[in-house]
């Protein structure tokens, strides 16, 4: 077998011919990640101010389980960024588990956080509650979920919906290790409504955002 | 053609050459990989122009080469590569369609399906229809086992799914394909 490399394509790579550094590994790039991702773990109740009841919580129960929530959050982005390695492709029983290890996680944080020091939302107040809890995480995970897309971005996935849908899970969870640390309310309901529902809003608008992204990215190139 | 663990392995020197900026190593790649590539698309794209995506992919492998991390084998991010020209190919092949057919008053109807390249002799027809009669998901195993040559871990990696899963479409491919052939036993029966 010998097949020439035709005139037109050779020439067409010969334009933009130089070295370039391979993309670091998954992980190491997850890594670049990290600092931000504990820091907004910390400043994020910092900025919007700790739970009133902070000090009835153990430091494992409050930071040490935030702590987990971004270890895993960063683990569930560092598989997002595998994915969207050419010929890395996650299969179904990894995605399974990374889907839903971060489902049981946060489930049971959010159990055993009430079992520890139950509190419940004001009555008449769960709209308004649900609604704070979710924009403020939705908001607080929006910079991490900027990151992991762009990170994601300078690959090429071949599933990118799937791709940005595991990043911002990872992003959700990130952003609800600090929400869990200025929202006082433990009830399951509030927690898996509201801050749940702002790491599912996190996966979508991920997903979007990679199909966008990717969807743009193959119109500008495919306009010749 | 099979390659062995030695054309993986000067694959990915190619490919470590080419990422430092060698333009005969992309030529190398091309020649180890269009043939493949071809027949790949052959295999899995239902419109006719299987030169293009062959090109396509090489362009495509040219603006991505970055994200290729050595030492990893080489052909599995080709298929990747491979797959994400493929959809993009078909999204553009179905906006065009649904831009002509709405501009025409018409329908939209989907490309004919390929029909695949003249053949040379009666038994590569003969076993291009019985390659026709099995199923895509294992026609396609089948084809990157024994005509690109990938090994089963290779395959599971470009299909996503488990090598098990890769080996019993390929075996019972090769069954299927005995039975229609009227072959046992390594031997074909008139």
């Amino acid at each position: 077998m010998s097949d020439r490399v035709p005139a037109a394509l050779l020439e067409a790579v010969r334009a933009d011919f130089r070295p370039v550094r391979p993309l670091a590994a998954p992980w190491r790039r997850t890594m670049m990640l990290a600092p931000a991702g504990f820091l907004f773990a910390v400043l994020s109740p910092l900025f919007w101010g700790l739970r009133q009841n902070f000090s009835a919580l153990t430091p494992s129960l409050s930071w040490g389980l935030s702590f987990l929530q971004v270890v895993i959050g960063l683990v569930v982005v560092g598989a997002a960024l595998h994915e969207a390695v050419p010929g890395r492709t996650l299969s179904g029983r990894a995605l399974a588990a990374i889907v839903g290890g971060a489902i049981a996680l946060e489930v049971a944080v959010t159990l055993y956080t009430a079992l520890m020091v139950p509190t419940v939302v004001p009555p008449g107040a769960w709209i308004r509650f649900a609604w704070e809890c979710w924009f403020m995480a939705g908001l607080s995970g929006a910079p991490v979920l900027a990151a992991a897309a762009w990170l994601a971005a300078r690959a090429l996935p071949a599933r990118p919906w799937l791709a940005g849908g595991i990043y911002g899970l990872g992003a959700g969870l990130i952003a609800d290790s600090g929400t869990r640390l200025f929202c006082w309310v433990s009830e399951p309901a509030h927690v898996l409504v509201a801050h749940g529902g702002s790491i599912l809003a996190l996966a979508a608008l991920g997903a979007l955002t990679a199909a966008a992204v990717e969807g743009v990215r193959g119109r500008t190139l495919w306009r010749r | 053609m099979r390659e062995s663990g030695e054309g993986e392995d000067r694959l990915v020197r190619l490919m470590v050459e080419y990422q430092a900026g060698r333009t005969e190593a992309f030529e190398g790649l091309y020649e180890a990989l269009a043939g493949i590539l071809r027949r790949h698309f052959e295999a899995v794209s239902r419109g006719g122009a299987t030169d293009d995506l062959v090109q396509d992919t090489f362009m495509e492998i040219h603006r991505s080469r970055r994200t290729y991390l050595p030492p990893l084998p080489v052909r599995p991010w080709v298929f990747g590569i491979a797959r994400n020209v493929l959809r993009r190919h078909r999204r553009l092949a179905w906006r065009r369609a649904r831009r002509d057919a709405f501009g025409a008053g018409h329908d939209v109807a989907p490309s004919p399906a390929v029909s695949g390249a003249p053949h040379q002799a009666i038994d590569a027809r003969d076993v291009n229809d019985a390659l026709r009669q099995l199923s895509p998901a294992r026609r396609h195993a089948w084809e990157l086992h024994h005509v690109e040559g990938l090994s089963f871990e290779e395959i599971a990696r470009v299909l996503r799914i488990p090598v098990g899963a890769a080996k019993l479409r390929s075996s019972r491919a090769m069954g299927a394909l005995r039975a229609a052939l009227g072959i046992v036993k390594g031997e074909r029966r008139e």
